[in-house]
């Protein structure tokens, strides 16, 4: 992935969640990884199109996405509805807006896709030929894997 | 009247809606310490802040990296002082009174003292002005800036002070890793090994040879194979020889020593630019090709000087030519920093002086240059996505690959090269098998693909 696209998207997702989540928030390592993986359980995905291509998945098991929809909406939810599935889907697109924005004024331009939420179980994710940077977040409410696999056109 | 007085009315309020809207930068909800490091200015946020003052008399600590000033007794309390000149790499002016200025920080785990040049004042601003950081500033890394701000005509560079001093410990538990990628648990496998290649010593030569092999893989992460066996036992008859004179066991006992073994394996201009005469033996064995594209591929670019030279290397020869260069390094640290490098003048020979120039921060390479290259944070044992190329450049790659990696990696070579094209391999490291013409012409050992 090219260096540039790193630090827009950690910062992004930070700031979001710190802002309308948790202030209490850890960034884990970077890494990369290969083409297959497993997904948690509740995966929002946002797509790229322009320079590059690619996707950005936001994995996280069904309670986490739960407490981090009823912490957004301000209300203890019980059941992972359309409310929360909506929340979430809010979630990925704020995040990805804001990296791809910040990669507007370094001079990359693309465009997103409306994001899409996938909900689970054992659940894998392929994609052919890119290779996933994976953004490890802990939240108090459980941890986030945010997956960012872009290549250049 | 009455018209009138609402015409008023509506004049306040579109008054009031347009101060609303301009006073909404203006409200200030971002204090910061501002001071000088090095001539810049920068700021931390006054929250991190316990207090500032000046003082002296720290009471050094035997051992401690070279930042570390000592520990200071603050009314009691005894806290750490870091020399943030120091730890980024930025001269320290000659103060004879001994006073330094201490900004003391309250971090989330403990309380830190920073000495720094001079303390400005505190600036309030509003936080929505705090810019994302821009990857051109060279000294300090990128991961500790938290954002630039504008203040009264004068830029801050607020540094992120939490990320700084943690990042702090992870670079020590880094440090002591990189010793033996292998970590704690394969050292004390090594601990294990140990007894039991003594007893059965009766080849010792052999047994010794075979444990070296085995920590080599275990402290460096260097594996031993066909590409690179020929060095090696080269290298373990001088080595056992050099420590039989010493008195010393031929096994390695710690890291250092696995490195030191290593010491002679790496291809010239290793970590910096080429010299004038390796460039130009490169050059004279790069074939050239019909299209009016060239492209290569730098595996393992580390910071980027390989890289850049290849970009200076190639622009000389194929200056008409439409020149790609992929470069990936799988160490984020170490390419994130790639793209916009930044280096002494003295640091680069000559040959190169067309293609740099000065900027704030040190010298960079010219746009011309830059454009050429494409940094990636990339692992190589995973999917390369990109065209073919016509050179490929992996010196001292793949000997630091398990063998199986190895022969994978070589596979994706031959399929990536265009016919003809040629792979520049470390030059103690020797390819073979079909498919690969041996290509040695002068000091850089290259192989064609047939």
């Amino acid at each position: 992935m090219r260096v540039e696209y790193i630090n827009p998207f950690v910062e992004a997702a930070f700031n979001i969640l710190k802002e309308v989540v948790d202030s209490d928030i850890k960034r884990g390592e970077l890494y990369l990884k290969s083409t297959s993986q497993p997904v948690l359980g509740v995966a929002a995905i946002v797509g790229l199109a322009g320079d590059v291509e690619g996707r950005v998945l936001f994995d996280m098991n069904e309670a986490t996405a739960l407490a981090i929809a009823g912490q957004m909406n301000g209300e203890e939810l019980s059941a992972f509805d359309d409310l929360a599935k909506a929340t979430i889907t809010e979630l990925a697109n704020m995040i990805t807006a804001q990296a791809v924005t910040k990669l507007h004024e370094l001079g990359f331009t693309f465009d997103l896709t409306p994001p899409a939420i996938f909900t689970g179980e054992n659940m894998e994710v392929t994609d052919a030929g890119v290779e996933a940077l994976i953004v490890p977040i802990e939240l108090s409410q459980g941890k986030m894997e945010i997956n960012v696999a872009v290549r250049e056109r | 009247m009455s018209s009138e007085l609402i015409d008023l009315n509506d004049l306040d309020l579109l008054a009031d809606s347009g101060d609303e809207s301009k006073d909404k930068t203006d409200i200030v909800d971002y204090k910061m310490v501002t001071f000088s490091l090095g001539g810049k200015d920068y700021g931390i946020d006054i929250m991190k802040v316990k207090e500032i003052s000046k003082a002296s008399k720290f009471t050094y600590v035997p051992n401690s990296i070279p930042f570390v000033k000592g520990v200071y007794n603050l009314r009691g309390d005894i806290i750490s002082v870091i020399d943030l000149r120091l730890m980024f790499h930025l001269p320290v002016p000659e103060n004879t009174t001994g006073i330094e200025n201490m900004i003391i920080l309250r971090l989330e785990e403990n309380t830190i003292g920073v000495i720094v040049d001079t303390i400005d004042k505190v600036v309030g601003i509003n936080s929505e002005k705090i810019q994302p950081p821009h990857p051109l500033f060279g000294d300090i890394n990128i991961k500790f800036i938290k954002g630039i701000v504008e203040n009264e005509e004068k830029l801050y560079i607020i540094l992120d002070v939490e990320s700084i001093f943690d990042q702090k410990a992870a670079e020590n538990a880094l440090a002591q890793k990189s010793y033996g990628t292998g970590s704690l648990a394969s050292t004390s496998d090594t601990a294990t090994g140990q007894p039991v290649v003594k007893q059965s010593s009766k080849d010792g030569n052999n047994v010794d040879y075979n444990f070296i092999v085995e920590t080599l893989a275990t402290f460096s992460h260097f594996f031993v194979s066909p590409i690179n066996e020929g060095w090696v036992k080269n290298r373990f008859n001088s080595w056992s020889n050099q420590r039989a004179s010493g008195g010393l066991s031929v096994q390695f006992n710690s890291a250092a020593e696995a490195n030191e073994f290593l010491t002679g394996f790496a291809s010239p201009n290793s970590g910096r630019f080429w010299e004038a005469d390796y460039s130009a033996a490169l050059s004279e064995i790069l074939p050239d090709n019909e299209s009016g594209t060239y492209n290569a591929w730098d595996v393992g670019c580390g910071k980027g000087e390989e890289a850049y030279s290849i970009a200076v290397c190639l622009k000389k020869k194929f200056g008409s030519k439409k020149i790609r260069i992929y470069a990936n390094d799988s160490d984020l640290l170490n390419i994130s920093t790639a793209p916009n490098l930044i280096f002494t003048k003295n640091s680069v020979p000559e040959m190169y002086d067309e293609w740099v120039t000065e900027g704030n921060n040190g010298w960079h390479f010219t746009s011309e240059i830059k454009d050429l290259i494409l940094f990636e944070y990339h692992d190589v044992t995973n999917d390369n996505q990109f065209a073919p190329v016509d050179l490929i450049i992996a010196r001292d790659i793949l000997s630091y690959l398990t063998a199986t990696d190895q022969q994978k990696l070589i596979e994706i070579f031959y399929e990536k090269l265009k016919p003809g094209g040629i792979l520049i391999a470390g030059s103690n490291e020797v390819i073979s098998g079909s498919g690969w013409e041996p290509f040695n012409k002068g000091r850089v050992p290259a192989y064609k693909k047939i």
